[in-house]
């Protein structure tokens, strides 16, 4: 945002608008152009918003990992699959080009969004102006790449539609996917969430005051 | 050197009236003018891009989501995968891929998937078609507005091209378990997803904000 014209630009459409000079209380500003709600940026709970998202996400990171996700039961015989021992099976199995996408979209990416979002927040809470347009990338990223970690509920949906032979071959799908979706869903919303203009806006702020 | 001192010069006695813009990633504030066919503007800060003229956009735009829904009822209609084992056959469409874990016993993750690889993306497609139509035609905006701002902020939760990942994963894994058909839905899907990412590279949304908020009112 533009603070220091007075001016307040629309995070979806990018329209701006003069902000009004006084705001009564609960009164909500919306732009003029599509509506969208605008917040000064005292008003902003971006970064706690983000936080009780992340630290939601955090926690369901656990039984996501150590419930099993998936059951493949061949001829009766079978057992429940975590991320992990799925990835496992997948090397033994000799399809390591798999293994590797699936051990990045399900477990280094949630884990990096977890650790890249709390840097991010950590670092706007103390103000940082530590290389800013590096942050602003990172950011960047971070936002797009969460999505692909979806990739795995998409592969248990579409085996446990497709293998249903009964006692011969069959796929269940088991408590460990739910969680791990809610992880993915959770990390998506803190990153929207998370207002990156506030990377630029404390240092700018900072050099009004001094 | 001195040429771009005097275009500066000209540009900054110009655009005294032009409309100011901010830039979405930083907020640096630079004055709109219009471009030649085919350039881009860039901000002069960070970099990012902030508008561009492209021969042709609404017409490509056009064309690409009547194409994309053509092809999202293809690969609604027919079956994406099949499999056979021992004189059994199995079929899977795209909704009951999203409808599998509903009978897993799992109503939110069923929901989830249907609203990302159905509802949004078809979503998305009905918005460009009622948003180009709405610039070309000089219709009154506020629907028009109202969608794509929606449809900007459900972007990410399309999720079309993951789910293409997916499906070949998962083609990978049943390979050597059991003969797999592949169905007719599985090419006109990665016709969409192919359709989609075309249409959004070329879409400026700048543009098309700019085009709905003079018609509007």
């Amino acid at each position: 945002m533009a603070e220091n014209e007075a001016l307040l630009q629309c995070r979806v459409c990018g329209c701006l608008s003069h902000a009004p000079t006084q705001l009564k209380r609960f009164e909500v500003m919306h732009c003029p152009r599509c509506g969208a709600r605008l917040k000064l940026a005292q008003q902003s709970t971006s970064v706690e918003e983000t936080w009780a998202l992340l630290i939601a996400a955090a926690i369901l990171y656990i039984p996501a990992n150590f419930l099993p996700i998936m059951s493949v039961y061949m001829l009766g015989a079978g057992q429940p699959d975590t991320i992990i021992t799925g990835v496992y099976h997948l090397l033994e199995a000799g399809q390591w080009p798999l293994a590797l996408i699936v051990f990045v979209a399900s477990i280094v990416v949630p884990l990096l969004k977890l650790f890249t979002l709390s840097f991010l927040l950590i670092s706007i809470q103390r103000r940082s102006r530590w290389r800013q347009h590096d942050r602003m990338r990172l950011y960047r990223i971070t936002e797009y790449v969460g999505r692909w970690s979806m990739v795995d509920v998409f592969v248990i949906a579409i085996l446990t539609g497709l293998v249903q032979f009964g006692n011969l071959a069959r796929v269940d799908a088991n408590l460990g996917s739910l969680s791990f979706a809610a992880v993915v869903v959770l990390t998506m919303f803190a990153a929207r969430t998370l207002d990156e203009h506030l990377i630029w806006d404390v240092a700018q702020q900072e050099e009004e005051l001094t | 050197m001195q040429t771009i001192l005097y275009a500066d010069l000209i540009a900054s006695f110009m655009s005294v009236s032009a409309e100011p813009i901010a830039c979405q990633e930083c907020g640096q504030l630079h004055r709109y003018s219009p471009l030649a066919l085919g350039k881009t503007a860039n901000c002069r800060r960070c970099g990012a891009l902030l508008y561009r003229n492209r021969p042709d956009m609404l017409d490509s735009v056009l064309a690409l989501t009547l194409a994309g829904l053509t092809l999202f009822v293809l690969t609604n209609v027919f079956p994406l995968l099949g499999l056979r084992a021992q004189g059994a056959e199995q079929e899977l469409h795209l909704l009951g891929a999203s409808l599998a874990f509903w009978d897993q016993g799992y109503p939110l993750l069923a929901g989830l998937i249907i609203l990302n690889i159905i509802i949004f993306p078809l979503f998305e497609l009905l918005t460009l078609l009622v948003v180009v139509l709405t610039i070309r035609y000089h219709w009154r905006s506020s629907t028009a507005i109202f969608l794509f701002r929606w449809m900007r902020e459900f972007k990410p939760w399309g999720m079309l091209e993951v789910f293409m990942l997916g499906v070949l994963v998962a083609v990978v894994k049943l390979g050597d378990l059991a003969t797999l058909i592949v169905g007719a839905a599985f090419w006109s899907f990665a016709g969409l997803v192919l359709t989609m990412a075309a249409a959004t590279t070329l879409l400026d949304p700048f543009s098309v904000w700019r085009a709905l908020g003079k018609n509007n009112g």
